[in-house]
């Protein structure tokens, strides 16, 4: 009996608990657990300022659109991964994003901050209009129900040309792209110019930290308690006084502002938008692509996101850049039966179907076993 | 009432779109059933049952133009390919994530079509193939109105599908076995009913359906490529409409669809042009939107029994 | 709260990170240097002089960009016009390369016939290639295009837009869709038998759509007749009886149809059963022989005149065409007779023309290829295209002739031409702004 209460002080007579041994919730909630964590935040931070000055300029606008999808696909995350509602519609709401840095950033002349305030406020508007209507369905049926979503969408925007141009599309290259005195086009710092695609690369990377921590805060906050609670048995949540309804709607908006931003940053990225990117087979076919972010990142985690993103969309690059002259059985790709797009979807679909066999949390999860199998040495078995 | 209700279009038009609304929602009921059937006994919603129908059709092509076989030989031969890489996919794939969540089952099935789609292309092509089918641009004429032989096959073979599947279901121990273990697995298994045998005989039922739906959605005023996978897209709603579990209603669904379709195309330019061009892409969605949101689970689906 | 060492750690990394950073800068002074030795390169003072390496070409070897769909449906189109490309460097780099010396190298692109990917390709690709010999889609350009012009880039595109003549960054060849809708209007009420026939039109509901539309409206105005309705449809279209009963009911006896190739061959079938025989005149895009070979072959035999340019397939008087054909089957590997062949074969040699003057004026770089584009006077196809009168953007012109072709199943690519090379007063007088 002596030994319950010793075990509750922080420091018990007999010596130091082991470190990973938490002995209040508020430690176990700390964004930062531990020396590694706490490095591995600081070599991020390095690599940061770094990259944009020792890559190629293909390889940082490739790491750009990494970042753009990060940040659809934390969205995504909170309403597939911590929610449990399966969404095949996000790419509407990225593209209601990048038709706010077209017509209000770019037609109208809106300033940065500005338009994707609005970009904000659309996702959340359009995530909060749909949500109600989803909180009715489940499962399967709302998979389907938001491939619904993504045809509407694009209905609307080919046909609501005074905004969006309609079908032959927009330029975006009239959108300003500056915070204060720092104009991201042409960034100049201590007399040194750098590109737009350097000053994107800083930007989109610093919103990808931005909405990771957003996230993250969410998750460990007694609202992220709830929408797992939903997640894992949402009629079990209900009894104990979590309102589904509630945290659906929240969490599709949540998911449609993250989208939206994206939406706006990709934007500004491609200097050009059309309807059909958002909707109908493409835009399904972007929707799957966040999705399968999630899948082979990790779902259910922040930072599995992002990892996902930068898989999936980096291998993308690597095979379409790199694949022609690839060896594939001992023929070159383009010279056999496949071509490179062929062979990049067989295998972004193959990598689906085998996480999920193999892997089925993802790239986080195979992060977390060499984790403790190091954590635990010498008695990791 | 009559010059009310045609108006600018002529009697002959009304029934000639009716009549293409029925047939083209016959071919998307032909590829909901491919759907229906492994929901009904595995719980999956099955996004590569377009490329099985894809597939389907790429077979009964190989057979029937390059090795020259009998058209009726080769559609049999496709429906047996379409039924192995159905029993193929179970066996590989399928059976490992039985008991896995919605959102899981959908995307390993997403997965299987990117890599199908992808290979279809690299054998036989990207190419529009004409398929050689015995009805070819026939049609039966009564009075001014004409009514092509093919759409007449695709809604006999529809209705005939149909049948052997309320046949199957209703009528043998596979079928009351299939039921069984979709409505509760442990407690199909108690029964002495093996889920493994269920779950192949759904997939192979599934993939020949699908070679059937491939085969008729490219024979007649149709024909073959890859974007055959973009029409099982709008059997989506088809499905929902009627309920996922319902054969019947996939077939409901399919032909509302269809009519919906081709009644958009006629009415729009002449009603309601304000709601855009291209209307009738988008209003399947729209119609199973709000069907959906007065029955989330569809016209004939059964509601869900929930449990803490 | 408690001051923690690693929050220091950090500050100290994060400063010498900024200092790595500043390094990836450029310093205004280098820019400057960059560009007086870019404009020194070049230039009028010393056209007999070797071109300088640039981007894209690193003395010996140029390298060219295409963007074009090799997976989906639209590669159906993507490939034989990339193999057409290569066909004719290939044959090119056999005979030494451009001016006798410059090996020529293609960098393929799958574009998936999505504006996304096509950007996202064009950006990857931009930093490695002189200029871009091929990009596919109408809607694919529109999207480069703007981009395009901010870098100072050309490329050629696989698309016969009236929007790209005035284009400086563009390199068009072939005659427009109005051209070859004019033409084959006027073929049809002059030689065609259609004196007083009720035309009407049969078009996608998108800006391809419309230049079809445009020539209708040109030649009724110029021939003097009344167009009867236009029917839209929407790309994918799964069933055209709605369209069909549109066109029967008001009594078209000659629809000019403006589609792709799925879409068109729909419609026609759809047609053929309905029992609705008009005269269609098929712009160039919405052909394809195997979708037209089957079933529908009697109906488009009597039916169906397609309006393109050019000579019939095999016709060796046409010396453009013999040399093409001797250069497919060396190089050609297992490619059929495609018309898409024939037009990315177009393309390559329309590309080398502007190479060769680029080479002529001593300037290899983004800015030479510009500058070569409107130094050329015409780009000849010796019979393979109509020759385009090039020169200052605002003087070009693209030719005025068409070919009408009927549809002729033994024929290599299921086309033989009817009016060879017809050219109207009607579209020599359109105006393309």
């Amino acid at each position: 009996m002596a030994a319950i209460p010793s075990i509750l002080t922080r420091r018990p007579p007999g010596g130091r608990p082991h470190h990973r041994l938490d002995l209040d919730g508020s430690r176990d909630l700390r964004l930062l657990k531990g020396p590694w964590a706490k490095g591995f935040a600081v070599a991020l931070a390095v690599a940061y300022f770094v990259i944009p000055g020792s890559l190629s300029e293909t390889t940082l606008r490739t790491l750009c659109y990494c970042g753009v999808y990060a940040i659809g696909a934390i969205g995504l995350n909170l309403l597939t991964g911590f929610t449990g509602q399966v969404s095949l519609g996000h790419a509407a709401f990225f593209g209601a994003g990048a038709y706010c840095s077209a017509y209000l950033g770019s037609t109208r002349g809106w300033p940065f901050l500005a338009y994707i305030a609005a970009a904000v406020v659309v996702g959340l508007a359009i995530g909060g209009l749909v949500g109600p209507f989803a909180a009715r369905l489940r499962g399967n049926y709302l998979a389907v129900v938001t491939i619904g979503l993504l045809f509407l969408a694009q209905h609307l925007f080919t046909n609501w040309d005074t905004v969006t141009g309609g079908g032959s599309g927009v330029s975006v290259g009239e959108a300003a792209i500056a915070i204060g005195p720092l104009d991201f086009r042409s960034l100049e710092l201590g007399g040194l110019t750098y590109t737009f695609v350097q000053g994107m690369f800083w930007l989109i990377w610093a919103f990808v930290a931005l909405t990771a921590l957003l996230a993250k805060n969410i998750v460990r906050s007694r609202a992220g308690r709830a929408l797992q609670a939903i997640r894992d048995r949402d009629l079990s949540a209900e009894i104990i006084g979590v309102q589904p309804t509630r945290y659906k709607v929240g969490a599709f908006a949540l998911a449609g502002a993250c989208a939206a931003v994206a939406g706006a940053f990709y934007a500004l990225l491609q200097n050009y938008v059309n309807p059909s990117e958002f909707g109908g087979r493409i835009g399904l076919f972007l929707s799957i692509t966040f999705v399968a972010m999630i899948i082979m990142g990790g779902v259910g985690t922040v930072f599995g996101s992002i990892l996902g993103a930068l898989l999936v969309e980096y291998g993308r690059r690597f095979i379409a850049e790199q694949g022609a002259d690839a060896p594939l059985f001992g023929i070159p790709v383009e010279k056999g039966w496949l071509t490179t797009g062929e062979l990049n979807g067989v295998l972004f679909g193959g990598l689906i179907v085998l996480f999920l066999l193999i892997e089925p949390r993802g790239l986080a999860a195979l992060w977390l076993r060499i984790k403790t199998w190091f954590m635990s040495w010498p008695f990791s078995y | 009432m009559s010059g009310l209700l045609l108006g600018a279009i002529s009697a002959d038009a009304w029934i000639e779109t009716i009549f293409s609304g029925v047939a083209l929602g016959a071919k998307y009921a032909l590829v909901a059933l491919g759907f229906v059937v492994v929901f009904k006994a595995t719980g999956v919603i099955n996004f590569a049952q377009a490329s099985l129908v894809l597939v389907g059709g790429y077979l009964c092509w190989n057979f029937a133009a390059t090795w020259g076989w009998n058209f009726y030989l080769a559609l049999l031969a496709s429906m047996v390919g379409g039924a192995l890489l159905g029993l193929l996919l179970e066996v590989l794939i399928l059976r490992r994530m039985s008991g896995e969540a919605p959102f899981t089952l959908i995307m390993v099935t997403i997965g299987i079509l990117f890599v199908i789609d992808n290979i279809v292309t690299a054998i036989w092509g990207a190419e529009g193939r004409d398929l050689p089918d015995p009805w070819g641009l026939r049609t039966y004429r009564f009075g001014k109105v004409d009514i092509a032989v093919a759409d007449v096959w695709t809604i006999g073979i529809t209705v005939l599908v149909l049948g052997a599947f309320f046949a199957m279901f209703r009528l043998t121990t596979l079928g009351l076995a299939m039921r069984a273990s979709a409505l509760d697995q442990e407690a199909a298994l108690a029964q002495g009913i093996a889920p493994k045998r269920v779950y192949q005989v759904a997939w192979a039922c599934a993939g020949a359906v699908g070679a059937v739906a491939g085969v008729m959605l490219a024979s007649g005023s149709g024909s073959l490529n890859p974007a055959l996978g973009l029409l099982a897209l709008v059997a989506f709603p088809a499905m929902i409409l009627g309920g996922l579990e319902s054969p019947g209603g996939a077939v409901i669904g399919g032909i509302i669809i269809g009519l919906v379709q081709q009644l958009t195309a006629l009415l729009a330019p002449e009603y309601f042009d304000w709601i855009g061009s291209g209307f009738e892409v988008v209003s399947p969605y729209f119609v199973m939107v709000i069907i959906l949101l007065v029955r989330p689970t569809g016209l004939f689906g059964q509601k869900e029994v929930r449990r803490v | 709260m408690k001051k923690q060492p690693w929050l220091r750690l950090l500050a100290l990394l994060l400063t010498l990170a900024l200092g790595a950073a500043a390094c990836g800068g450029s310093s205004n002074d280098d820019d400057d240097a960059t560009a007086t030795t870019a404009a020194g390169g070049g230039g009028e003072e010393k056209p007999a002089g070797d071109p300088e390496p640039t981007t894209g070409f690193d003395g010996t070897t140029i390298k060219l960009g295409v963007l074009t769909p090799t997976s989906g449906a639209a590669s159906i189109i993507g490939k034989p016009l990339a193999v057409g490309n290569q066909v004719y460097f290939d044959r090119l780099n056999a005979e030494g390369g451009v001016a006798g010396k410059y090996k020529v190298e293609l960098d393929v692109r799958d574009t998936a016939y999505a504006e996304a990917t096509a950007i996202q390709e064009y950006n990857a690709t931009k930093g490695g290639v002189l200029m871009y010999t091929q990009i596919m889609g109408t809607a694919i350009i529109k999207a480069v295009l703007s981009q395009m012009k901010q870098d100072g880039i050309a490329g050629s595109p696989a698309t016969l837009d009236a929007d790209w003549i005035r284009e400086p960054n563009l390199i068009p060849l072939g005659g427009p869709y109005q051209v070859q809708v004019i033409n084959g209007l006027d073929w049809y009420m002059k030689k065609g038998g259609g004196e007083g026939k009720q035309v009407c039109s049969l078009a996608q509901d998108d800006p391809y759509g419309d230049a079809g539309q445009e020539g209708v409206d040109h030649a009724g105005e110029e021939l003097g007749f009344e167009p009867g309705p236009r029917v839209d449809f929407a790309v994918a279209t799964a069933d055209f009886t709605t369209q069909i009963n549109q066109l029967e009911s008001a009594g078209c006896e000659a629809v000019v149809l403006v589609a792709t190739p799925l879409d068109a061959s729909g419609a026609l079938n759809k047609a053929a059963q309905a029992g609705f025989a008009p005269t269609w005149l098929v712009v160039s895009p919405g052909f394809l022989k195997l979708l037209y070979a089957g079933d529908l072959a009697p109906y488009a035999t009597e039916h169906v005149k397609v309006l393109s340019e050019g000579g019939n397939w095999g016709d060796e008087s046409i010396p453009g065409m013999a040399q093409m054909l001797e250069d497919l089957a060396t190089y050609g590997g297992d490619q059929v007779p495609d018309p898409y062949f024939a037009f990315g074969y177009s393309q390559a040699r329309a590309v080398h023309q502007v190479l060769e003057k680029a080479v002529e004026l001593g300037d290899l770089s983004h800015e030479g290829i510009l500058k070569a584009i409107t130094s050329i006077d015409e780009l000849t196809f010796d019979g393979l295209l109509g020759d385009y009168k090039y020169g200052a953007i605002e003087d070009r012109d693209p030719p005025r002739a068409s070919t009408i072709f009927k549809f002729d199943a033994a024929a290599p690519t299921g086309l033989t031409a009817q009016e060879a090379n017809y050219e109207s007063e009607a579209a020599k007088s359109f105006d393309f702004g």
